[in-house]
């Protein structure tokens, strides 16, 4: 036939035609007859698939799928889908002459006659290795990505939105915080920030911060799903898109609780030891001072009596101050050991019924009552936790202190209420109850200037002569120190003349 | 010559004038309990006492205070302070020198170790 119509003009575009296809030699362009069976082979079937026409011609085209997809009888199905659409478009693994593999993007396209039937199929097939090569690894690398931060366990990796709604969850995030991902997707960060931060608008001020600077660090105290508390460390980095426009925010989460707890206890110890040792050299102060003085004087009335040997009177006089003075330092003595001994008694805490411990008091200054005319009234007081002696020793020393510093017909009024650290005045920062028993000692004694508040509880410290008043300074420094290892607190009110009104904080268990 | 002494502690009064009678019999003196008192005391003006010693440790205002106030009154321009106390600190010692004192004296224990400390200040 083509003989017969040698080079018209048609039969001359023809083998152009057959020419380009033949020489293409980037795909594989192949004619299949409507059974699959190989009617035609180009250059670039030959680069991709490695045969040589003479030894492809003839064949089905299966020839090229590998044996699962042989199975699955995929190049029938392709066949069959061209013939029913026209065209089938399908990419996956074929097989090369040489038994290689190599990603063919393919497409089969039905060719008709004139009346419409079938008669055969192209099938363009390109090799698209290199990039499915280059997709996957770049997906394998994402997924990797992914997996490794979603696997992280000690970090929360977080994807914030713009508006830092959560848009992603890690382990470490569900470790840390407590919510599994699909509990807490869509819902905003805000979530684990107190109530205090949220008020004070922290989460939003961090988003603006990382906005405007690039990245928000912060550490704080913040909310699991149960309501506990963890002491987080965070970054939060603005993310950008192409264009450098804000496209969201990571936030990378780090719970330190552990090492904040650390550090708190290391700073709880360090101010412990830092008051024991002022409390020593306070201590040594005293006994390099307060004792000295005393028994420079026994040394001294010593010997100005030896001196004064044949002076009767005045050896008597000298006697009997000598004697006062060994008496004051044998009380000195008593009392700091006393004072001293306060710290070393760690005794269990036991159900104390302060009336008792009252009576029993009243009970000891029977004598000192009765000759100051004294009298001393109380509500009924409290059962408290707390060690018996101590809180003795506590009563003891205020109703002992108002009978001192009173001249005569003094009058004692010992009330007790609950309060809530907040309605305390100035509570010291060791305070950390929620309630606590106020204990009100009340007396009409000489007072004191209010200037000398802290004075008083000071070890040895008098705001009197010790001729005017007895006493040796320990008293009241021995109450604060009591109601400081009941993890309390002690304060008074004075006015000179007036009286003086003592106040003991202890800490109590009621809602 | 006129001393004042002030000084919370009765004893180491009586003990201190007893010393100064026996080493000058016409030295006079006056006493104050307290910082405040001497303080009192010397208001007018007309107490002009040659030498003071003064207790470091007393209640309400100690000795340096004590000493603060009593180096701003004019009729002292030329009076002598001492220092005059159970124990001495370095640091206090020194302090008291800056104020204008003129020495820290350590109460002694023996009376006699007393007169020989007063009689050098005294005889100077």
């Amino acid at each position: 036939m083509i003989e017969i119509r040698k080079n018209t003009p048609l039969e001359k575009n023809n083998e152009l035609y057959h020419r380009m296809i033949e020489e293409i030699q980037d795909y594989a362009i192949i004619l299949l007859d409507k059974n699959g069976i190989i009617q035609n082979w180009n250059r670039g079937a030959e680069k991709i698939k490695l045969y040589k026409e003479t030894e492809i011609v003839g064949k089905h085209f299966s020839i090229f799928y590998l044996p699962e997809d042989l199975a699955n009888d995929l190049p029938g199905l392709l066949i069959a889908k061209a013939e029913k659409n026209g065209s089938a478009s399908q990419e996956g693994w074929r097989k090369r002459k040489d038994g290689t593999k190599f990603w063919g993007s393919i497409t089969i396209t039905a060719l008709h006659d004139n009346d419409n039937n079938v008669i055969g199929f192209s099938k363009v097939t390109r090799d698209l290795t290199e990039k499915k090569i280059a997709e996957d690894h770049l997906k394998m690398s994402e997924e990797r990505y992914h997996k490794m931060i979603a696997e992280v366990q000690d970090y929360a990796i977080i994807l914030l939105n713009e508006n830092g709604i959560i848009e992603n969850w890690n382990a470490g995030a569900e470790n840390i915080k407590g919510y599994t991902a699909s509990e807490i997707i869509g819902k905003r960060f805000d979530i684990f920030y107190t109530k205090e931060d949220r008020e004070s608008g922290l989460p939003d001020r961090l988003l603006n911060e990382a906005r405007e600077k690039g990245k928000a660090i912060h550490e704080g105290w913040r909310m699991r799903k149960n309501g506990s508390q963890f002491w987080g460390t965070i970054v939060i980095t603005a993310l950008h898109g192409k264009n450098n426009e804000l496209i969201g925010f990571s936030k990378v989460t780090r719970d330190l609780t552990e090492k904040k707890l650390d550090e708190q206890r290391l700073l709880t110890y360090t101010r412990e030891l830092e008051i024991k040792n002022s409390e020593l050299e306070q201590f040594a102060y005293v006994a390099s001072h307060d004792l000295q003085e005393p028994l420079r004087k026994i040394q001294t009335f010593a010997e100005l009596i030896q001196t004064n040997y044949a002076d009767e009177a005045f050896v008597k006089k000298y006697f009997e101050k000598l004697d006062r003075s060994a008496k004051r330092m044998v009380m000195l003595v008593k009392a700091l050991l006393n004072y001293s001994r306060l710290d070393k008694d760690k005794s269990e805490l036991t159900d104390v019924d302060l009336n008792l411990v009252l009576d029993e008091v009243k009970q000891d200054f029977e004598l000192m009552i009765e000759e100051k005319h004294a009298t001393i009234t109380s509500e009924k007081l409290p059962v408290i936790k707390g060690n018996q002696t101590q809180l003795g020793q506590l009563f003891a020393n205020l109703v002992s202190n108002s009978l001192k510093f009173s001249e005569d017909k003094t009058h004692i009024k010992i009330s007790s209420h609950i309060v809530t650290k907040n309605q305390i005045k100035n509570p010291p920062l060791s305070l950390t109850n929620r309630n606590y028993v106020q204990i009100i000692f009340e007396d009409n004694g000489i007072g004191f200037e209010q200037q000398y508040e802290k004075i008083i509880f000071s070890l040895f410290q008098r705001l009197h002569g010790k001729q005017d008043y007895a006493g040796t300074g320990i008293g009241l420094a021995l109450c604060k120190k009591i109601a400081e290892n009941h993890n309390g607190y002690i304060t008074a009110i004075g006015e000179l003349n007036k009286g003086a009104k003592f106040m003991i904080y202890l800490p109590v268990d009621t809602d | 010559m006129q001393c004042l002494l002030i000084d919370d502690d009765l004893d180491d009064q009586e003990v201190l004038i007893m010393t100064l009678e026996k080493i000058n019999k016409n030295i006079t003196y006056a006493t104050a309990n307290t910082g405040v008192a001497a303080l009192d005391v010397l208001a007018d003006g007309q107490l002009k006492p040659d030498y003071i010693f003064l207790d470091m440790n007393m209640p309400k205002m100690n000795g340096i205070e004590c000493l603060t106030n009593l180096k701003k009154l004019p009729q002292l321009a030329d009076c002598k302070i001492f220092m005059y106390s159970t124990t001495a600190e370095n640091a206090v010692v020194q302090r008291i020198k800056e104020l204008g004192a003129v020495d820290f004296i350590v109460k002694p224990a023996s009376p006699a170790d007393l007169e020989k400390i007063l009689s050098k200040i005294l005889g100077n």
